[in-house]
């Protein structure tokens, strides 16, 4: 009899003892408060997991039974995992002093430092990654902090091509210089691609008439100059040469880097200083139309303030840190990020610096930038959802909807607030930091 | 015979004083506007001054000229009084010899045996305008020593040329002695010791009639019987400063520079009663950190300090250039007329030979300075300088030197 | 006389030329009552305008000092698209004219100065490197300098544009003519004797060559370009030089040669100043500048005063620059570029003229940076460069209150931290006031319209509760 029971406990207790680890198998997160992103604040939560994505999401949603349920305590939150699109964590190694666009942060990565799970420990569940070094060092990498090999890291490449425009005349030539050796490559390409179609063109003339020509040819030598003889035979020699399949001139990698920013496939991440960097941009730029955004690293007394309005004007994307400036020669604080994202710029957040105690602080330190004007909800989409989008793997990453990647951040609070904490970090489905599933 | 000898005796004239008739003697000079620098401001349009003996025996509106007196006219001249400037160093000629560290303090050391009468720079200033001057030593140790007030007199013995010897103590408080390096006194905490020490061991022999041969003039400062012109800057330093020297110890002091955020302290500084000597900085925007080119000088004089005059802190601005202190105080925020006050009576006042010099007004040394025109424009040059009565700068004889 | 055709045909068809010609320029196919009057030639040209974006601005009211002496009171001067349109009184201002009131003010031209360094933030080439927003660059506005040579290059003071900075690429081309070392008296020398030698005999060629087309032209090979570039007067040869012995030698090589030199110093001119003046030479210096002769020597020598005055009066043109050529905020003040006018009035204290003290800060060196067709006077056809003062612009105390370059207010003393405390300007007693008619009250309109511009304002000077907190170690 007590067996008996003791089984029915068992079976009944069942569900709930089985671990939460979900290797295939569904699992349900209930939560007071779910920062969506995409859709807001969502109470009482419930998110519903499959094969690391994210099947479902809602309000008070009921759950099958059979489903493990993970119930978070009272006042906790969930967020999506944050995106910290711009950092060399992990990485070391210097770069160029040039224009070196073809080469890919992905071809260094090296997934066995310890970098990478003391990002995850600070809630980091995806990386944008770039190349070391000043003027055009290369294109940056979106990783998931975690892999065997740097390909299980890469969640996508060729997110963003890095380029530093300073104010000298070295650094502007690097962008125009590039367009000009693309214009170049395009134009040859276009001369090598009309003279294989003029070949192929004269190829089927000849085949056609071939002993009309030759009866003219005989008759004409007679009488031609010497000088056409020889144009006659170097076009016979030319059909000769000429392949029957086109054979495109080589386009270097360094070049390609500038033909995909023109078309489009590739966005720039400039990176600034101060308004006059900006300005001798645009006018570097000319009139190029590429996809493009700002690092705009934020120090004491920046002056970038003054050219808000313009950027905001644009829409564009800015990459700063969570950071109070001061208006140059005051002690008056000025919050940049707050102010540029009022102008109408969209604000991506990155963390202070790359070390682990700056990774740490990054949801303290934006507190600290909410708590001085910045809209609370810009700020959580600037560190999850915005730099995604940058990094153009927003389809699958920096919010909590349905079939996006389950990357989720378990927190004991208010995000932004000093004294939460970090409770759990799920990427892809699996808990990989905390003791949530405990 | 006798009777008659007698009468003739005293019909002659008194004896004049033994000068020179074409750059001394008594001479009465007219001009077209008269700014006399009293405390009642009198300003005289046109004015005239009579000079007697080396002394001032009139000033006010043009009079007949007693006989006996040369008539000079300067209907298009400006006068004021010579200028007084009581923190420089071109006393040795240049820069040399200006800081002598023997211990970490040293009252004992006088700046007397290094003057230079009559060195180049010192014509400088006199063709400038600027009469009277404290020479000091510098500020490489908390005490540097005595310094010594003289005029700028071209070719005249020493005892015609100074004033006061010793004139007054030297002290830097704050900001370049803790540049020295050493084995005391490196940080603020060490040298507010040392000068507090050295103080108090003056007391202490002053107290037990004790002679003590390095402590004797410094005890002169305790009985107030000399000033004392302190070095400081920053907005602790003057703090400091003022609190040591007047609330402390009870003295005649005036505060020198009060350069960088000193300014913003300046009312502490006024409560504590304490005349405020500043120059060569008269503008703050780096420290004062709020975005404004803040008018330090202005700043002081309108916090109330009690005593405000002006410095050059020789060379580091040339003497020659000390009106120009004043245009740029007024320039950034103070009034021109009270910063022209500054470089004369003021400064006179704050070490107390006002009785001789910084004003025009009967009785005082004829220390006089003829312009073209406004005395702080820089565009206005000099015709004449006196001192003592003796024409010490003629343009017409001389040319034009400044 | 008897003419062929009668008098009357000579008559008519004079009148008809007369009339026909100009008619036809006006009439437009349509316009059929648009006669050849001065309406109809204001209309086409308005038509052809319109195309263009137009930028009008004018400053009301002002005493314009136009930099040759003279002034009008109470005058107006209205520019369009940067360039000065017109100066006087009753002007025409057309609609979007970008107006300022100034009555009560001086407008002066902007001011120039032959030297600088750091104004335009970037480093030797401006139009890549400039940094249209430096304080250094916001401080030499409200100073009241609009143009300068930075990096031998001729530049405008464009506050936040990058556009159009560099008026002149090369100003000056630097020769070394020194005592000191003898190798470039001879280099020089014989540089330009080439150089003058192949130019007589190109001028010879080029008479030569007339007659006989075959004759080759004389070789340039070993002919230094810029000494014939010197000679050909299209650069000017900067030399700098401070004593006697240099600046004769400097003065006797130009008029030998030809050729005006540019004397950057000239410490000792003063003592040789007739001999640089029939030389033509410019001097850039610094009224300021101190020297002392050497006591050994019995000639005259060292600085003075009247440097300025005397070189001036000898026919050489003087361009003044301060001692510091860059801003310098560390406290010590009258010294820098934020005291140009300070170091002219020196000059002036010297004996220089006040007009010609004035045209060495507008005029001189804007000739030497070749464009005096544009700056340095208010004239028109110039560009609209200029500084609007509350005083005399050589007076001690006088500030900028409003600074203009190419037509656009750059800088307003009211509305930048660093002077805005000091004599503030009383709006209030410029502003015209709100015209009421009988019956009628202030809207509430006007009084929210008011607050926004309080709010707007972001330098709100109100800090005096934070003085003494914030302070720095």
């Amino acid at each position: 009899m007590n067996l008996t029971l003791s089984l029915l406990a068992l079976i009944a207790l069942a569900p709930s003892a089985l671990p939460a680890r979900s290797s295939g198998g569904l699992l349900a997160l209930r939560v007071d408060r779910a920062e969506t992103i995409a859709n807001g604040t969502m109470e009482h939560a419930v998110i519903l997991i499959e094969d690391g994505k994210i099947v479902m999401i809602g309000e008070d949603l009921p759950i099958d039974r059979g489903i493990p349920v993970i119930d978070l305590p009272a006042g906790w939150i969930v967020l999506p995992g944050l995106v910290n699109c711009y950092s060399r964590a992990g990485m070391d190694g210097k770069g160029p002093s040039d224009s070196k666009p073809e080469l890919l942060a992905s071809s260094v990565l090296y997934p066995a430092s310890e970098a990478y799970p003391e990002v995850i420990e600070a809630g980091i569940t995806t990386l944008g990654q770039y190349p070391p070094g000043n003027g055009i060092p290369g294109q940056a990498v979106a990783v998931r902090p975690q892999g065997d090999t740097p390909e299980s890291m890469i969640v996508a490449d060729n997110v963003y091509l890095k380029v530093i425009l300073r104010a000298t005349k070295a650094s502007k030539k690097r962008i125009s210089a590039g367009f000009k050796k693309l214009d170049e490559y395009l134009e040859k390409e276009k001369k090598n691609r009309e003279k294989w179609d003029a070949a192929q063109e004269k190829k089927k003339k000849k085949k056609k008439s071939s002993k009309k020509k030759k009866d003219d040819d005989d008759d004409d030598k007679k009488d031609d100059d010497d000088k056409k003889d020889e144009d006659e035979d170097k076009k016979d020699d030319d059909e000769k040469d000429s392949p029957d399949v086109y054979e495109p001139i080589e386009l270097k990698p360094e070049v390609k880097a500038f033909k995909d920013l023109r078309d489009g496939s590739l966005d720039a991440l400039v990176s600034i200083s101060k308004s006059a960097d900006y300005l001798h941009f645009l006018d570097a730029l000319g009139e190029e139309e590429i996809g493009w955004s700002l690092r705009i690293p934020l120090t004491r007394e920046i002056d970038i303030f003054l050219v808000a309005d313009k950027i905001g004007e644009d829409g564009r994307r800015v990459v700063v840190e969570p950071t109070l400036s001061l208006h140059p020669g005051t002690m008056r604080a000025r919050n940049i990020a707050a102010e540029l994202s009022r102008a109408g710029a969209k604000l991506v957040l990155v963390p202070r610096s790359d070390s682990l105690k700056s990774h740490k602080a990054w949801l303290r330190h934006t507190g600290e930038i909410v708590a001085a004007g910045l809209d609370r909800e810009t700020a959580l989409r600037a560190m999850t959802l915005e730099p995604a989008e940058l990094m153009g793997v927003e389809d699958r990453i920096g919010s909590l909807e349905e079939g996006k990647d389950a990357n989720l951040l378990i927190v004991n609070g208010d995000p932004f607030e000093p004294g939460t904490s970090i409770e759990g970090v799920m990427l892809e489905g699996e808990f990989v930091f905390g003791e949530v599933n405990q | 015979m006798l009777a008659l000898t007698l009468a003739l005796l005293l019909c002659v004239p008194p004896a004049r004083a033994l000068t020179d008739e074409s750059t001394g003697g008594d001479v009465s000079i007219e001009v077209g506007k008269l700014l006399a620098l009293d405390d009642q401001n009198h300003v005289f349009q046109p004015g005239m001054i009579w000079v007697e003996d080396g002394k001032i025996s009139y000033v006010g509106a043009p009079r007949a000229t007693p006989e006996g007196m040369r008539r000079l006219s300067y209907p298009d001249a400006w006068a004021t009084p010579g200028l007084v400037d009581l923190h420089t160093h071109i006393h040795t000629g240049g820069w040399g010899d200006i800081n002598d560290m023997v211990l970490a303090v040293n009252p004992g050391l006088r700046v007397a045996p290094t003057l230079r009468p009559a060195n180049a720079l010192m014509r400088r200033a006199c063709v400038s305008g600027v009469t009277t001057l404290f020479g000091i030593p510098g500020s490489g140790t908390n005490i540097s020593g005595f310094g010594v007030l003289y005029k700028t007199k071209d070719d005249a013995p020493y005892e015609r040329t100074v004033l006061a010897e010793p004139g007054g103590m030297k002290v830097a408080q704050d900001s370049n002695p803790q540049r020295r390096s050493g084995d005391l006194g490196l940080t603020r905490a060490g040298m507010g010791w040392i000068l507090e020490y050295t103080n108090r061991r003056a007391l202490r022999a002053m107290e037990q009639n004790r002679f003590d041969l390095s402590l004797e003039q410094l005890k002169r400062v305790h009985k107030k019987e000399l000033p004392v012109l302190i070095h400081t800057a920053g907005s602790d330093g003057v703090v400091n400063t003022a609190r040591m020297w007047r609330v402390t110890f009870d003295t005649r002091s005036v505060l020198s520079h009060g350069s960088f955020d000193g300014w913003k302290a300046a009312r502490a500084v006024a409560e504590m009663g304490m005349p405020v000597n500043h120059g060569p900085r008269t503008t703050d925007y780096p420290w004062g950190r709020n975005g404004r080119m803040n008018g330090s000088a202005s700043e002081f004089v309108a916090a109330g300090v009690p005593n405000f005059s002006l410095n050059t802190d020789s060379g580091v601005i040339p003497q020659e250039e000390f009106f120009l202190q004043a245009s740029m105080s007024a320039r950034y925020g103070a009034n021109p007329y009270e910063m022209l006050r500054a470089l004369t009576i003021h400064p006179a006042k704050a070490f107390g030979i006002d009785d001789r010099v910084g004003s025009l007004e009967i009785g005082k040394d004829a220390d006089i300075v003829l312009r073209s025109g406004d005395p702080l424009d820089p565009r206005a040059s000099i015709k004449l300088v006196m001192i003592d009565g003796q024409i010490e700068y003629d343009r017409e004889r001389d040319g034009l030197l400044f | 006389m008897r003419y062929p055709i009668e008098p009357k045909a000579w008559i008519a068809t004079l009148f008809a030329l007369l009339v026909a010609a100009p008619a036809s320029a006006y009439w437009t196919p349509g316009d059929d009552d648009k006669k050849s009057s001065e309406d109809a030639e204001d209309a086409e040209a308005d038509e052809e305008d319109e195309e263009e974006q137009e930028r009008w601005f004018a400053a009301v009211g002002g005493d314009v000092h136009d930099g040759s002496g003279g002034v009008l009171r109470g005058a107006t001067l209205l520019a369009k698209n940067g360039k000065i349109e017109e100066i006087g009184y009753d002007l025409y201002i057309p609609e979007d004219t970008e107006t300022l009131d100034v009555s009560g003010y001086q407008i002066w031209p902007g001011l120039v100065s032959a030297a600088s360094s750091g104004l335009f933030g970037g480093s030797s080439a401006l139009e890549d490197t400039v940094d249209p927003f430096n304080r250094s660059m916001v401080l030499a506005l409200g100073s009241g300098i609009t143009s300068a040579v930075q990096s031998n290059q001729a530049g405008k003071l464009k506050r936040g544009e990058i556009e159009g900075i560099v008026m002149t690429p090369k100003v000056f081309t630097p020769f070394s003519y020194k005592n000191s070392d003898p190798r470039t008296k001879t280099g020089l020398e014989k540089k330009l004797a080439e150089a003058s030698a192949y130019r007589r005999e190109y001028m010879q060629w080029e008479e030569d060559v007339k007659k006989d087309k075959d004759l080759k032209a004389p070789s340039k090979k070993g002919i230094d370009g810029s000494t014939l570039e010197v000679l050909a007067g299209t650069t000017w040869a900067k030399f700098a030089a401070d004593s006697r012995t240099d600046l004769l030698g400097i003065a006797r090589l130009a008029q030998r040669y030809g050729f005006r030199p540019v004397i950057e110093g000239c410490t000792e001119g003063w003592t040789v100043a007739d001999e640089l003046g029939r030389a033509g030479a410019f001097a850039i210096m610094t009224p300021r500048g101190r020297k002392t002769k050497s006591e050994r020597l019995v000639r005259d020598g060292g600085s003075s005063i009247e440097n300025a005055a005397i070189l001036h009066g000898a026919g050489v043109q003087i361009a003044i620059v301060p001692a510091t050529t860059s801003i310098s905020l560390n406290g010590i003040v009258g010294r820098d570029m934020m005291h140009l006018p300070v170091e002219a009035g020196f000059a002036i204290r010297g004996g220089l003229p006040e007009q010609a003290a004035l045209d060495a800060i507008t005029r001189v060196p804007a000739r030497l940076m070749r464009v005096e067709h544009r700056v340095g006077s208010l004239e028109v056809g110039k560009d609209c460069d200029l500084i609007i003062t509350d005083g005399d612009v050589l007076h001690y105390q006088t500030f900028v209150q409003w600074a203009v370059v190419e037509g656009k207010v750059v800088y307003n003393k009211e509305e930048e931290l660093f002077f805005a405390h000091i004599r503030p300007r009383p709006e209030a007693a410029f502003a015209p006031e709100a015209k009421l008619d009988a019956g009628e009250t202030l809207e509430p309109d006007d009084q929210e319209a008011s607050s926004e511009e309080e709010e707007s304002g972001e330098d709100d000077s109100d800090d005096g509760d934070d003085d003494g907190d914030d302070d720095e170690r």
